[in-house]
């Protein structure tokens, strides 16, 4: 008993750092119809911008500020320098430029913080925190917390400000929202930039737990993509649900098959819920509008 | 001589020049280094056809390549199959996972495809990591048999290149047939509007299986041949890396195009070895161009994908005809 709910915090703990991501899928493939390549980039460029921050002597929160806000400016820049100049369209050439892209973030986090792991200080020492006869780290309850205060902001952001009642618009129909005077393209900046933003926050907020390094990208882009399309991609509420159900199905195979599948898990929820249920767990309507 | 001719024998050229290479160079290092652009070139035919024609891109190409390999070489060393039979196995398990892959990401509208081949990179390189017993694991696996057709053993470097390109010549000659007929008129219908393609009675979601197990097939044949040249394969060797370079070829090489993206492929395997083909080169000029060999893959993409999709290919291609990448 104390076994499986050890699983299950582990599992909530990689979960909602994938909700994370699969939100950052969520919020671009709203603007633009296309899968964004590079998210799994943002979360390794939170981690690492974070350990070179803290590196400088800067304290951990302004590291962790400072981090969260380059990489959203990246995000920003990512969209204005590779995105934009496509000027919307076909959602292919928006894939392959994210794809380009994210090598090129890939590559220049090698050459600035070499090829080594890095580690980022706990946000608070101490003893783990005893439940039930199980044991939480105090930094997993620091990536809940995190996480919940992102979900509940984007949250809020989208329901009850203008602006967030615009970036909306735009997803539901890009000319309609121009016409009405909303500045589409400064609302997918903006996608970008708030997607950046999220998958700093769960490359931080997990970078004392598991260390990081610059190669961290692409497997955390796989499984929060997963996550999103458990989830229902396109969906906010359903990205986050199915982030912390992968999460909890990876850690219990690891925990009761072999930790040797845990990685794979993720690749196999995506094939057989693209192939039984494509539009995810929490999807409503059986239409491949997806 | 009018164009036509001329144009006409344009393809005849560069296939003597090609036969002919191995008499005219003597380095067996240069010879090898043709002859990898050969096994590149075979896994891009692959995927121009994919990318080019059917619109959708694979991030995990050397996974099947791999997987090639490392049959290849299990089939060789383990169970002592002749090379020919080897082969076959090589790209028939390679198509197999191929189609494992298409049937759940194609069905739909989009691309699910290129994140599950991302996902099945990530995957395959832990499982040639972690199957130890059967792929050798990190240490690689050594002692693979040069290939042979009967009683006859290809082993010098001449004739591993020109079984290599004898195998690329008939699988472009497969592709462009493919492409220039029916199949090849479904393909770039659906390229144009999945919707219109449809409605014209293209199987859509047929046509696209098919052609990403063609891919996954080549790649896997690429895979044995690469084995079976080099002797040893190790998991270092099919990363995310790999993929992106055989990408960067298709995308650099143009859509709608088999001999862009054959060109494109030999020209950055070239780059790889500058210092072996161009003497001269400062050493540090040649390490350089190693270090930031995949931000040049990164950045060609995007630079080709916003400022010249039709790639390569647009070149020689006359103006106003595709080359778009829609």
């Amino acid at each position: 008993m104390d076994e499986l709910l050890q699983f299950l915090i582990a599992g909530l703990k990689n979960g909602s750092i994938y909700a994370l991501v699969a939100l950052g899928f969520t919020i671009v493939f709203a603007a633009t119809g296309a899968i964004n390549f590079a998210q799994g980039e943002f979360f390794m460029l939170g981690g690492m911008l974070g350990v070179f921050f803290a590196e400088l002597g800067l304290p951990l929160a302004v590291a962790a500020v400072a981090a969260i806000a380059a990489t959203a400016a990246i995000g920003a820049a990512f969209e204005l320098l590779a995105v934009r100049p496509l000027g919307g369209g076909d959602p292919l050439r928006i894939i392959m430029v994210t794809i380009g892209g994210a090598v090129v973030l890939h590559q220049l986090a090698l050459h600035l913080f070499g090829p080594n792991e890095r580690a980022l200080a706990p946000f608070t020492e101490g003893p783990s925190i005893k439940l039930f006869g199980a044991a939480i780290e105090r930094q997993t309850v620091w990536i809940w917390a995190l996480t919940a205060i992102a979900v509940v902001a984007l949250a809020f952001l989208y329901r009850r400000t203008t602006f967030g009642r615009a970036m909306r618009a735009t997803s539901i129909r890009r000319d309609a929202a121009r016409l009405v005077g909303v500045n589409a393209s400064a609302m997918v900046t903006w996608s970008f930039a708030l997607a950046a933003a999220l998958g700093a926050v769960g490359g931080l907020a997990v970078a004392p737990l598991t260390q990081t390094a610059f190669s961290v990208g692409p497997g955390m882009g796989v499984k929060g993509f997963a996550a999103a399309v458990l989830g229902g991609l396109g969906n906010p509420v359903a990205a986050v649900g199915g982030g912390l159900i992968l999460g909890l199905l990876e850690s219990l195979t690891a925990g009761y098959v072999d930790p040797v599948y845990k990685d794979g898990v993720a690749f196999v929820v995506l094939l057989v819920v693209l192939f039984v249920r494509p539009q995810g767990l929490f999807g409503g309507s059986g239409r491949v509008k997806v | 001589m009018n164009g036509r001719t001329l144009k006409a024998l344009v393809p005849l050229v560069v296939v003597a020049a090609v036969a002919v290479l191995p008499l005219l160079i003597t380095d067996r290092f240069l010879l090898k280094v043709f002859t990898f652009a050969g096994i590149n070139a075979l896994v891009v035919v692959g995927l121009a056809l994919l990318f080019g024609y059917t619109g959708q891109v694979s991030l995990g190409h050397a996974a099947f390549v791999g997987l090639g390999a490392y049959t290849c070489a299990v089939c060789t060393v383990r169970l002592g199959w002749p090379w020919p039979l080897a082969f076959a196995a090589s790209g028939a398990l390679a198509a197999l996972g191929g189609l494992a892959l298409a049937l759940p990401s194609l069905r739909l509208k989009g691309h699910y495809l290129a994140m599950a081949t991302l996902g099945f990179g990530e995957l395959m390189v832990l499982a040639f990591r972690e199957a130890e017993p059967l792929t050798g694991g990190v240490d690689g696996f050594g002692g693979i048999p040069f290939p042979a057709l009967g009683p006859l053993e290809v082993r010098s470097a001449g004739a591993l290149y020109w079984l290599v390109w004898v195998v690329v010549g008939i699988a472009l000659l497969a592709a462009y047939n493919v492409t220039s007929m029916r199949p090849g008129r479904a393909m770039r219908a659906l390229h144009g509007s999945e919707l219109g393609a449809q409605a014209c009675g293209v199987d859509v979601v047929g046509v696209k299986v098919r052609t990403f197990v063609v891919s996954a097939l080549l790649a896997g044949l690429a895979g044995a041949l690469y084995a079976s040249v080099v002797g040893f394969v190790s998991p270092s060797v099919f990363t995310l890396a790999a993929s992106i370079t055989f990408v960067a070829m298709a995308v650099l090489g143009g859509t709608g195009s088999l001999a862009g993206p054959i060109a494109a492929a030999v020209l950055l395997t070239l780059l790889q070895y500058l210092d072996a083909l161009v003497p001269g080169i400062p050493r540090e000029t040649a390490q350089t161009i190693q270090t930031y060999q995949e931000d040049i893959y990164g950045l060609a993409i995007v630079l080709v994908v916003i400022f010249a999709p039709g790639g390569l290919a647009s070149f020689w291609r006359r103006r106003g005809r595709g080359g778009e990448l829609s």
